[in-house]
Order: C-alpha cells, then sequence, then structure tokens
C-alpha cells in the first residue's frame, strides 16, 4: 500500500531522517512512535507532500508518488491543533475540499452529511462555529473533514495531544473504531507510546531519524530489537553488574527486565534467581503499586496488583525473583554509554 | 530553454514582479525622493546676490529666531510629558486600580478623546475658555478687571493638549494595570508591604515599559504639535514650517529652505527617540510568569482624607473632561441668539445648525433693518461644510483602504518569505513613514512635486489645482502605512501554520487558500485598521493644513475656516452653531466606527452564531406571542 524506499530528509545541512524503509499494508493502523524531534512527522509530511526528500520514493499502490503536489496525493490528513478553518462553519469546513472539487450543491451536501452521521456530528452542531465546539467535538469534524474527500489513506499527527488526559482516552477508544468502521490505511503519529500500544496493528520507533524498530505491539514490547526502544517503551530496570554476575550473564552487554517480570515474595522457580532485598519505598496508583527494592547495591523496581494480598511497608523483607528469559540483553550501544 | 522562457509569462511570476516594482516605486518615489529633496534644499539656498551658499542657512538658524521655535517646541514636549503622564496615570488608577465610586461614568468621561480629537476637540475647548468663551464670560461676569484673552499661548496649548493626549494612556495603560496579576499584589500585602508601597514596588514596575512607550509617544505628539498651537497661538515648529511653505522670498530670506530645515530638525529628534524606544522595547520586558492569573480587585483607600481627596480629584478631572463636550453638545441644538450669547436657552432648541437653511435679520449702521435671504445654513445644507465632509469622507476612505491593500499583500509575502533578507527590507522600507514627522512628508510632497520636472509621475504637477487631492491620498496612505503593518502582521500571526498546510491538502492553491482561509481570519483586523485609519484621517487637520491649497479643503480645515468666520456680521452668523453641529457628527461618527471595530467587530463566528441564534429566538417568542393573541381574539 504505502512503501518508503530509502528516504533521506534533509534541512539545511541537517540530515533530518536517514534512509527510512517503511512498508504499510491495506487498512492497516500504523503508528510512528518516538521522542520529539526523532523524524516522526517529518516523515508524515514527506508522505503526504509538504517536504520532498533528497532521494527516496514514496509509493502508494505501487505508484511512484515522490514528485505529486500535495493536493493531488489524496491523503487526508488530521492535524495537531485540528486546523479547522475559524471563519468558516462546521459544514463549511468539512465542505471545504469538496467545494474545491467543484463538486454540484447537491452532491456535497449529500456527502457532508453522510460523513458527519458517520463521525456522530448533529445537524445542530454543523451550524456552529468551530469555536463552539468541544474538544472532542472538534477531532471529529477534523476527521469528517479529512475523510470526506474519500481518501484511500489518512494521516493523523499528535491527534490527541492537545486534549486532557480523561478524553484522551476516550478519544483514543473512539478513533481505533472509526479507523475499523471506515477500513481506512491509517498512519499515526504519536510520542505516547501507550497510545502507541493500544492502538496500532504495527508500529515503527524511531529515533534520531532512523528507524529502531518495526513491530506489532506486542514485539515491539517484550522483544526490543535494540535498547533505544526497550528504554523508550514502558518502565525498565537495568541489570547492575551483581546481578548480571550472578545469573551468569555476557559482561559485554547491557541487560534489561521489564517491572512486572520481577517476581516478589514467589515461590522459587526451578532456573530463577532469587534474591534478598528490603522495600526501600512505594508509589501507590491504585491500580498496581511499584515498589522500590533496595538488592545489594542496586534499586530494582517491580508493581504488584493492588489485590490487597501482596502488600508490603517500607522496610519489609522480600525475595525478588528474576528469569532469565525475561531479561533482554544489547550490545552496549555508544549513544546509551 | 524553451520551458526557461515561458515560465516568464506565469500569471504568479508576473503578479510577483508587478508587485515588486510597485513597492519600489511608492519606497522611491513616495517617500525616498521626496525627502531627500528637502534635505537638498537645505544646502542649495541661494543668497542674496542670487549665489548658492550651502550653509547660508544654518548660519541664518543661528543669528535669527529660529531656535526660539524649536525651544518652543521642546518645551511643550518636556512640560506634555509631565502633565500627560500625572493625569493619564491619574486617570487610569483611579477609574482601574482604585475603588472610587461611579468608576464606569468617570471612565467614559475620560475616554471621550478618543471620540474627538484635533481641531473638533480644540475648538470644544475654545468655545469653552475663548476670550468670549462660555466660561470666560462667566469668569468675566464676576471679575471684570480679568485679562478676557487668558486662554492663549503656552498655558492654553498645554492645558489643552494635557486633557487631549491621554487617549494613549486611556487604552494602552489600561490593558497594562488589568494585565497585572492580583496574586501579586496580595503577596506583597501577605507580606506586610501598606498599599502605597505596593503600589509602588509591585504595580508600578510591571506599569514601567507601557509607561516608557507612551512617554516618548507624547513627547513626540508635543514636539509635532499643529493644530493646538495654530488655533491657540502658540509659536512652534509645525506652525511655523507651515507659514514658510506659504511664504515667498519677496517676504523673507530663504523661506522654503527654512522650512525645510525646520522639519529636518523634527525628523532628528523623531529618530533618535524612536531609536531609543525600539532599543529599549528590544530589552525585553517583565513578563507575568503566572499561568493562572488572577483578576485585579480594586483598591479601597483606607485613610478617609485621602478617599475623600481621591475623589475629589476624579471629579474635577471629569467635569474638565466632560464639560465641553456637554457644552458642544447642548449647544449644537440651540439658535444663533443663544449660541452667540453663550446662554442656554432652555425653552427653544432647533435642529437648524445640523439642517435646512434660515433668513437672517440684522440692524445696519444706518439703523434699518436688513435681511440676508438663507445666511444661517446647517451643517449638511453647507455647500462649503457637505463639500469639507464629502472630500474628507473620500480622500480618507482612498487612503485607508489603499493602505491595507498596500500592507495585506506586504504582509502575506513577509510571511511567505520569513527570515528572508527581501522580507526584512520590504518590511523596513514600510515602517520608514515612521520615522519621519509627518509634516517632513506632507511638506516634502508640497514642495517636491510642486514643478513638472518629476518624470515617474510623468511630469505632471502634482500640487496643482485638483491634482493635490491625489497628493493628499498618497501622503494620507504613506503616513498610515507603518501603523497598518504593525496591526497586521500581529493579526497574521494568529494564523496557524497547519490551517495554510490543511487548505493545501484539500486541494487548494496559494490563491484560493489566500483568500478562502487566510483573508477571513485577519479581515476583522483589517477592518478594525481601516476604521481607525479612516477615523484619525477624516478629521485629520495636521496634513491638509501643509498642504493648505483650496482644492484640498478637507473637513478639519472647513471647521478651522468656521472659528475665522465667526464675528463677521451677517456673513456666517451661525459658524459656532456649525462648528458645534460638526463636532457632534464627528463625535457621532468615531463613536460609530469604535463601537463597529470593537463592537461587532470584536466578535468572531461563534459569537456571530450564538448572537443569531439569541436574535431568531426573541424573533420566534415575539411573532408567537403575536399569533397567540390573533389566535385568541379569533376565538
Amino acid at each position: 500500500m504505502i512503501e518508503l524506499k530509502n528516504i533521506v530528509v534533509k534541512f539545511g545541512d541537517f540530515e533530518a531522517l536517514h534512509n527510512i524503509n517503511v512498508d504499510v499494508k491495506e487498512g492497516e493502523f500504523f503508528t510512528f512512535l518516538g521522542p520529539s524531534g526523532c523524524g516522526k512527522t517529518t516523515t508524515l509530511r514527506t508522505i503526504t507532500g509538504f517536504i520532498e526528500p533528497v532521494s527516496g520514493t514514496v509509493n502508494v499502490n505501487n505508484e511512484d508518488i515522490t514528485h505529486v503536489p500535495i493536493e493531488k496525493r489524496n491523503i487526508g490528513i488530521v492535524f495537531q491543533s485540528y486546523a479547522l478553518f475559524p471563519s468558516m462553519t462546521v459544514y463549511d469546513n468539512i465542505a471545504f475540499g469538496l467545494k474545491i472539487q467543484k463538486l454540484s450543491r447537491q452532491e456535497i451536501d449529500r456527502k457532508v452529511r453522510e460523513i458527519a452521521n458517520k463521525v456522530d456530528l448533529s445537524d445542530d452542531q454543523l451550524k456552529k462555529a468551530v469555536s463552539q465546539l468541544s474538544g472532542g467535538q472538534q477531532q471529529r469534524v477534523a476527521i469528517a473533514r479529512a475523510l470526506v474527500t474519500g481518501p484511500s489513506i489518512i494521516c493523523m499527527d499528535e491527534p490527541l495531544s492537545n486534549l486532557d488526559a480523561k478524553l484522551r482516552v476516550q478519544l483514543r477508544n473512539e478513533l481505533k473504531k472509526m479507523q475499523k468502521d471506515f477500513g481506512i490505511t491509517t498512519i499515526y503519529v504519536t510520542h505516547d507510546q501507550e497510545e502507541a500500544l493500544t492502538l496500532s496493528d504495527r508500529i515503527a520507533v524511531f529515533n534520531k531519524g532512523v528507524i529502531e524498530q518495526i513491530g506489532t505491539p506486542n514485539e515491539v514490547y517484550n522483544h526490543s530489537s535494540t535498547e533505544f526502544v526497550c528504554n523508550f517503551i514502558g518502565d525498565i530496570n537495568r541489570l547492575g553488574g551483581d546481578i548480571a554476575g550472578q545469573m551468569k550473564l555476557d559482561e559485554g552487554k547491557h541487560h534489561f527486565i521489564r517491572l512486572e517480570r520481577i517476581r516478589v515474595n514467589r515461590p522459587k522457580d526451578a532456573d530463577e534467581l532469587q534474591l534478598s532485598g528490603v522495600i526501600e519505598s512505594r508509589e501507590y496508583y491504585g491500580l498496581y503499586i511499584k515498589y522500590y527494592v533496595q538488592v545489594g547495591s542496586q534499586i530494582i523496581k517491580a508493581i504488584e496488583k493492588n489485590d490487597g494480598i501482596n502488600i508490603y511497608e517500607p522496610g519489609e523483607q522480600v525475595t525478588v525473583g528474576i528469569h532469565p528469559s525475561d531479561v533482554m540483553s544489547y550490545d552496549a550501544a555508544p549513544e546509551a554509554e | 530553454m524553451n520551458s526557461k522562457a515561458r515560465s516568464w509569462f506565469k500569471p504568479e511570476l508576473l503578479a510577483k514582479t508587478f508587485g515588486i516594482a510597485f513597492f519600489v516605486y511608492l519606497f522611491f518615489g513616495f517617500m525616498l525622493l521626496p525627502c531627500l529633496n528637502t534635505l537638498a534644499q537645505i544646502f542649495t539656498a541661494k543668497n542674496a546676490d542670487g549665489v548658492t551658499d550651502p550653509l547660508a542657512v544654518i548660519r541664518f538658524f543661528f543669528a535669527g529666531n529660529m531656535p526660539s521655535y524649536v525651544w518652543n517646541s521642546l518645551k511643550l514636549a518636556l512640560c506634555l510629558v509631565v502633565t500627560v503622564n500625572v493625569v493619564g496615570v491619574s486617570i487610569v488608577l483611579l477609574t482601574e486600580y482604585f475603588d472610587i465610586k461611579g468608576a464606569k461614568i468617570l471612565r467614559l468621561g475620560y475616554m471621550t478623546t478618543l471620540i474627538y480629537s484635533g481641531v473638533a476637540l480644540v475648538t470644544g475647548y475654545l468655545f469653552l475658555y475663548d476670550s468670549d468663551g462660555i466660561l470666560t464670560t462667566w469668569l468675566y461676569g464676576m471679575f471684570p478687571n480679568m485679562n478676557r484673552n487668558w486662554f492663549s499661548g503656552f498655558n492654553a496649548v498645554l492645558f489643552t493638549m494635557t486633557f487631549a493626549c491621554t487617549s494613549n494612556h486611556a487604552l494602552f495603560l489600561r490593558n497594562a494595570i488589568r494585565g497585572i496579576d492580583y496574586n501579586t499584589v496580595e503577596a506583597a500585602r501577605n507580606m506586610g508591604a501598606k498599599p502605597f508601597k505596593v503600589l509602588l514596588k509591585v504595580v508600578f514596575p510591571t506599569l514601567v515599559p507601557t509607561m516608557f512607550s507612551l512617554t516618548v509617544m507624547t513627547f513626540i505628539t508635543g514636539l509635532c504639535a499643529m493644530s493646538a498651537p495654530t488655533l491657540l497661538g502658540y509659536d512652534s515648529i509645525n506652525p511655523e514650517i507651515v507659514r514658510l511653505a506659504g511664504s515667498s522670498i519677496a517676504d523673507e530670506a530663504f523661506p522654503q529652505a527654512r522650512a525645510a530645515l525646520l522639519s529636518i530638525i523634527l525628523a532628528m529628534f523623531t529618530i533618535v527617540l524612536l531609536t531609543v524606544l525600539s532599543s529599549y522595547e528590544r530589552k525585553g520586558h517583565y513578563l507575568s510568569v503566572s499561568k493562572t492569573k488572577a483578576k485585579l480587585v480594586k483598591q479601597k483607600i483606607t485613610n478617609p482624607a485621602a478617599n475623600v481627596l481621591a475623589h475629589i480629584y476624579a471629579y474635577v478631572l471629569f467635569i474638565i473632561y466632560m464639560t465641553p463636550v456637554v457644552m458642544i453638545v447642548l449647544f449644537a441644538f440651540q439658535n444663533y441668539p443663544a449660541i452667540r450669547s453663550k446662554s442656554l436657552n432652555m425653552s427653544e432648541w432647533t435642529l437648524i445648525n445640523f439642517f435646512g437653511t434660515q433668513d437672517y435679520e440684522f440692524l445696519t449702521n444706518r439703523g434699518k433693518y436688513r435681511l440676508r435671504e438663507n445666511s444661517i445654513s446647517g451643517l449638511f445644507a453647507n455647500a462649503d461644510t457637505v463639500g469639507g465632509i464629502r472630500l474628507s469622507f473620500i480622500l480618507s476612505a482612498l487612503a485607508a483602504a489603499l493602505a491595507c491593500v498596500i500592507v495585506v499583500v506586504a504582509v502575506n509575502y513577509i510571511f511567505k518569505n520569513k527570515n528572508k533578507k527581501r522580507s526584512t527590507v520590504l518590511e523596513y522600507s514600510l515602517l520608514f513613514p515612521w520615522l519621519l514627522p509627518t509634516i517632513l512628508i506632507c511638506y516634502s510632497y508640497r514642495t517636491y512635486f510642486n514643478s513638472s520636472d518629476v518624470w515617474y509621475v510623468f511630469n505632471s504637477n502634482l500640487y496643482m489645482r485638483e491634482n493635490v487631492r491625489f497628493l493628499i491620498v498618497m501622503a494620507y496612505t504613506v503616513v498610515k502605512l507603518p501603523f497598518a503593518l504593525r496591526m497586521i502582521k500581529a493579526a497574521f500571526y494568529a494564523i496557524d501554520e497547519e490551517l495554510e498546510d490543511a487548505a493545501r491538502n484539500l486541494g487548494a492553491s496559494s490563491l484560493v487558500t489566500f483568500l478562502r482561509v487566510k483573508l477571513p481570519i485577519v479581515l476583522p483586523s483589517v477592518l478594525a485598521v481601516f476604521a481607525l485609519n479612516f477615523n484619525a484621517l477624516f478629521t485629520e487637520y495636521d496634513m491638509s493644513a501643509t498642504f493648505h491649497s483650496s482644492y484640498g479643503k478637507t473637513y478639519a480645515m472647513v471647521i478651522q475656516n468656521m472659528c475665522a468666520e465667526e464675528g463677521r456680521d451677517g456673513y456666517n452668523v451661525n459658524a459656532s452653531g456649525r462648528r458645534c453641529a460638526s463636532t457632534v457628527f464627528i463625535m457621532l461618527v468615531s463613536g460609530l466606527i469604535l463601537y463597529l471595530v470593537y463592537g461587532v467587530g470584536a466578535r468572531d463566528l461563534g459569537d456571530r452564531l450564538a448572537l443569531k441564534e439569541k436574535r431568531r429566538k426573541r424573533w420566534e417568542k415575539f411573532t408567537g406571542r403575536f399569533k397567540k393573541e390573533k389566535g385568541q381574539a379569533a376565538a
């Protein structure tokens, strides 16, 4: 469907994207994830045509669109700010692209009402100014405006970033549902790993203009292919020399283990390393509790479900179990030093 | 090669080339060259023997009385800085910071200068304080020994301008004070500071940047004062330039070169002051770091004596601001005898000062009554006045529109070419007139274009006959460019860059994006700039006085003439009445424009739709009741 081949983008002397290769399948929800300045938005803007790469090609359905003008690409965008035209009503915002296409008034009206219905915007809301809508409603207008011209792909650039926490979770679910209903190929840009993990079919993790890993949420989380990915996604413990030595792990590598894989006060498994430690402090999250356990010279973080059973007080003696198969090891990358 | 040649005929490229040519023409033709010519006039003056003597004017300057004009202007400017700041800060503190009873009404009084200024205001003051003014007549009745001409010269100019020039304080200082985070005041009080200390140490420092700008602007206003010194008789730079510009070599030594020198001196002062101001502005200001600002709560003056004094002070200021306005409005509806004797006749009111004509019967020297038909005429029945209004209306509307169009196109270009040298050059060339006093621009036009040798205006003399109107429009436009640029540029900053991307993504060309997306967003600001510029130009006096041409007799010039015409028995006897009516008319026009700009223009689409909905509901309720009544009646 969308194929980026060896894309290089430069801003003056600065190389923003080095050799990007991505293959997005039809109907897929594909996320570009990474910290700010990593190149994810630049990649998105290269696909939509706002940026022309120095080298490499952008193919959609096996057709090279690298030099096709923005307006002829038939790719919809939902912007971070939504970019709704403040001087137009909701109706006129959605109808804008159709008017540019010079469709008849009846045709425009039919299409606008059809899409408004699908994204759950009422006739009353269509008559309003965009400033009169809530954040969530504005987002639906932005999506309707991007979809009404019938694009084959929709790109979303951090569309949830300017909403409050509760609304973000609610709209995340709505977004996923809408994408499923429309069945449209979606490219989604975010720096929020939780958003990426919950929404995506596949994720590309960006760092400093290169893609570190492309995979399903499970692959990216549980089998991070680089140290950057494993550090960027989720919280993690880096095992110090003491513990690594006791587990006979490769000394030339860095070793990590996820918090939920640490077994606190559990019966010892056959191939597990069990250490004793003291609860140093705890953070209460409601759904779970995060413990900081002093093990030798290192603090190990672990989480326990808040089920009323595994509750420990600071100063309490506990055992900490680590399964070798849960440890992720990487060659000491220069940037991690 | 072929395709390269064809690309020259692209409409966008043609428009761009035309645009650049236009700006180059405007900048060199109507800003730089005329002013350079004025500068050159100083050094090309000929002495009595007809020989060019580059330093003659400068020698004359130091030998004659010319420095006194400069000194007079400086004295006025310096005194104004003190008085305007005292009154300006007072009116803002009294209405916004201290808890004074009736603050809302006081504010309305203090803001009257926003709807009438310049000649209208000065004639208003004259109406009250002149030798036969209401107040003077009243005082004379009490103190027959007093000097009836007390209201003239320096004191009169200072008094009038002190109250006329507080508009900027009323607008900008008010905003600054309202921007104060009240929590900072509470914090200071909490730490033990007394109210006066809070005012001095917490409130004032946040106002310093605004105060500094206002001080510089007041100084420049004082230096470049025109209408007040002219009408009240004070020998400052500007009236002298106008006098010299109209004088001839037969009467005095090189008048034009002297006028040029005075206007260049004025320009040098302005440039120095504005440089100081902008370097100060660049230093940055105290910015409020607060994310959750608390609204300022008005401070009660706890000391009873101070409270009473503050109230007295507030209402004395209010009376000074309001008396001319109230008197002018009242007398605008009085007949000729009442105006002539400056005593209100409560039983007789008339609209003759606005509409219609009336015969005038008067006693001649020979003791006979004579009738002059239609000699009393209202504002809209007097050919001269209507002509002035019409001319001012057309010229101001043209210039205000032209300035907006030029600036919108330029700012769009500047934003498209951000961080490029050419956009900086364009911006600075449009800000150039800001450095020059208005009189320098007008005087330069008057002398430079008063010849048939300027090739780029097709060798036509633009100062001759009706051509002067074109010159006035150009002067109006050029003078208003910097203000338009600052305001419209600020509006363009409000356009989210993603909007442009969104429009292009939806298939719009850059022209469609500009017309359908960007222009509607900046349009309220552009219209506001148009309205404010129109408002200022409609009653503009300084420029048309500098041009001093019977073909360019604008409304303000007509009003000024009314002052001169008064007192001539039998001729234009109701000039005073028409003058009052004119001021009322100007206040109505200005008030309407300010309402349109700040009331209607400030509404966004959401507000407009909400208002429409409210009106629709009200209408339905009204018609519903009507229908109901009809139904009941039918039943």
